[in-house]
């Protein structure tokens, strides 16, 4: 699904990413984890095509992201505030987001249904603009934008991040429904381990832009992350 | 603590981006401050020379008091319009052991030292000393500037007192601004005189110096006015301006028949309406239809062409070259979102091109009736126009990859040099001076006429190839995308 091929990120001579080879295989959910600054935003910016690598190339499906655009097509993602278009309200985003997929009204309230929980009322016939709305629920919007043109592949900045106990139990459930239902591929990145070990069956450490451990998720995993980033 | 204050305001203004990056900015601004600047002090010196030219016989000082009603009248309007509200980011200071009331004397004080303010003394001061010192004496005069001043001040805290209330008691803004039309017509009607009535009291203020006070007790009063809402209104969600209303999500169903088009022009108009500076630049370029009476009543400037050719490109393209000096910077808050989405660079282009199309149409009809003052500006209007939609919205296109800076789109447009960028001030260049160097040569020749026609047709030419044009600009624009997201992801 995605080939990642001698991917390097500097400014102005720093190296930000460097990522000699990375694969990820259709339907596969891989989770990120690294510390501030590891590079999880960048690389993801750079696999979105939002950054130009300073060397190296990022492979959807066998075409370069920078040259073809029909990635597009089947990735969802959301990785900051800056995905939402804040002055509309939830619903025009939605219709928006759905009519650039050719979805009907009914189909977006039947693909949004999974998300009642996560949204507790809070999210929809709110009458106001997502700029208005906390941190928290401008994430949910962003996700299940991101979730709602039932994409192929979806890649989530930290989607745990500013969210309640509750909703992230119930959004961690949501992306395992949608991995064993949908067989989404997906890419996480996130700072809570227990969390992305029980979404993710692979789990990858970045520290200063380089690739450190790359592991199949077992028992032992949460373990062996918390004696990784133990200092 | 008020020193300590303000020093804050003079570090945030001083450190933002805005301020530092662009020197180039700065320049110009000194350049006009200087040159607005120089032509209010040497007005203030002949202004009394002038007068007694335009109405012989009569005292400048009299007639200059008779207007000065006029002046504190029109100088609200003009306010209204453009003055912002002082604020101060008050939020990190209210858990802090600071006196609320300290707070608000800073906001209020900080609203005093503002062009608003200080300019038109540039007028006042030369003409007392020209003419009002020798006819009056000092003392007197010193009362006279005294009031004035005064009175500009009253103006500052009335109107900053009934803008703030805009948003939370309407009808009283809206009573006050009846109040001001009302003076204006009952003037023009003839029922009084203001300019008697403006004669009599400022007349009064020089034989009994006394009652400079009256105006002085007056700006008391709106100063404890404001001073008194803002202290019972210290918590931030009151202090902001916006209003909280509900509101509607709704469609243009007339967009909805031209598909994903339709649907780029629909969010950009929403975006236009839903925002502060779009809106408060949609109503400064309406006030530019009238940008015409300047010149066109003026036979020197129907003579020739040339001139003609330079407002018809300002008339039918200033709302286009307004909004189109900011794109896309006015998608920067989410234009990640729109590079990852399933648009073309092609579609978003177009949709700004079929915004642009329909709004400099509007500007030409709306513009029509000049041609009262003589065909030949509906001719070169027309030919303007077409200019305009063949060639200018590819300039702007062209110019548009350079707008790297984030947009803050919440704040109003007057003087807002936020986001604004050198390209700006080049981009006017071509489109101001092609059209007049595509005339230049016919007029050489003696066919003036044709000339105009050519600007049509050069205009037509590029809005047949309307299709070329928008592929070459997204292609321009996929060139330097990243250069734009990472600008504008810069706070």
């Amino acid at each position: 699904m995605i080939e990642v091929k001698n991917i390097e990120k500097s400014y102005s001579g720093k190296v930000v990413v460097n990522i000699p080879e990375l694969t990820v295989t259709a339907g596969e959910a891989v989770g990120l984890v690294g510390n501030n600054g590891a590079g999880k935003t960048t690389l993801f910016r750079m696999i979105l095509d939002l950054i130009r690598p300073s060397k190296g190339k990022v492979y959807s499906k066998g075409l370069n992201v920078a040259q073809s655009e029909d990635w597009k097509e089947y990735t969802g993602s959301h990785l900051d505030e800056g995905f939402l278009i804040d002055y509309l309200t939830t619903e025009e985003y939605f219709k928006f987001i759905g009519d650039l997929h050719g979805l009907t009204d009914g189909d977006i309230t039947e693909r949004l249904l999974p998300f009642m929980d996560l949204f507790n009322d809070e999210i929809l016939n709110q009458r106001k603009y997502i700029r208005d709305f906390s941190k928290g629920n401008q994430k949910k919007i962003g996700i299940a934008a991101a979730v709602l043109s039932n994409p192929e592949l979806l890649i989530l900045d930290e989607p745990f991040a500013n969210l309640d106990p509750s909703s992230q139990i119930r959004l961690k459930n949501l992306l395992r429904n949608l991995r064993e239902h949908k067989r989404m591929t997906m890419l996480i990145s996130s700072h809570d381990l227990s969390h992305v070990i029980e979404v993710c069956e692979r789990i990858m450490i970045l520290e200063k832009g380089q690739l450190v451990q790359d592991m199949q998720t077992n028992e032992n995993t949460l373990r062996e992350l918390e004696t990784y980033f133990t200092v | 603590m008020l020193l300590t204050l303000l020093s804050h305001q003079w570090k945030a203004n001083y450190r933002s981006s805005v301020f530092q990056k662009s020197v180039a900015l700065n320049i110009i601004m000194g350049l006009l401050i200087l040159y607005f600047g120089t032509i209010f002090l040497v007005l203030g010196f002949t202004l009394g020379n002038i007068l007694g030219k335009v109405a012989p016989g009569q005292s400048a000082v009299a007639l200059f008091n008779g207007a000065l009603l006029f002046y504190f009248l029109i100088d609200l309007f003009f306010r209204f319009l453009m003055q912002e509200l002082p604020v101060l980011a008050v939020q990190p200071y209210l858990h802090l052991p600071i006196r609320k009331s300290r707070m608000v004397h800073f906001v209020l004080l900080k609203s005093v030292p503002s062009m608003f303010n200080l300019v038109f003394l540039l007028i006042f001061i030369p003409f007392m000393f020209r003419e009002v010192i020798p006819a009056y004496g000092t003392g007197a005069a010193l009362a006279w500037l005294f009031a004035i001043l005064a009175l500009t001040l009253l103006n500052n805290f009335l109107l900053i007192y009934f803008k703030r209330l805009l948003s939370i008691k309407p009808i009283l803004t809206l009573l006050f601004g009846l109040a001001v039309a009302g003076l204006l017509l009952l003037n023009y009607l003839e029922v009084f005189s203001l300019f008697a009535v403006s004669q009599v009291v400022f007349g009064a203020m020089m034989e009994m110096s006394w009652l400079a006070a009256v105006p002085v007790l007056l700006l008391l009063g709106a100063y404890l006015l404001n001073y008194q809402y803002l202290i019972a209104h210290t918590y931030p969600e009151e202090l902001a301006v916006r209003e909280k209303t509900n509101v509607e999500g709704k469609g243009i169903a007339f967009l909805s028949r031209f598909g994903e088009l339709g649907k780029l022009i629909e969010l950009e108009l929403k975006l236009m309406w839903r925002h502060k500076r779009p809106k408060s630049m949609l109503m400064m370029s309406v006030f530019f239809i009238f940008y015409g009476l300047l010149f066109y009543p003026n036979d020197t400037y129907l003579d020739g062409f040339a001139w003609l050719i330079f407002v018809g490109i300002m008339l039918t393209g200033m709302p286009m070259f307004n909004y189109g000096q900011f794109v896309p910077s006015w998608q920067s808050g989410h234009f990640d979102a729109l590079l990852t989405r399933r648009i073309s660079p092609y579609q978003f282009y177009a949709a700004k091109f079929w915004i642009f199309v329909p709004v400099a149409l509007l500007a030409y009809l709306v513009t029509l009736p000049y041609g009262f003052f003589g065909y030949k500006i509906i001719l070169v209007n027309t030919a303007t126009l077409l200019f305009n939609i063949g060639v200018n919205v590819f300039v702007i296109f062209f110019f548009s990859v350079y707008n790297t800076s984030r947009l803050d789109l919440s704040k109003g447009s007057a003087f807002n040099w936020q986001g604004v960028g050198a390209s700006r001030f080049v981009m006017m260049l071509p489109m101001m001076l092609l059209p007049v160097l595509i005339y230049l040569p016919f007029k050489f020749f003696g066919v003036p006429y044709m000339g105009i026609a050519a600007i049509g047709l050069v205009g037509l030419i590029g809005f047949v190839f309307q299709k070329q044009l928008l592929q070459w600009s997204a292609n321009w624009f996929l060139k330097h995308k990243y250069k734009l997201a990472t600008g504008f992801r810069q706070e």
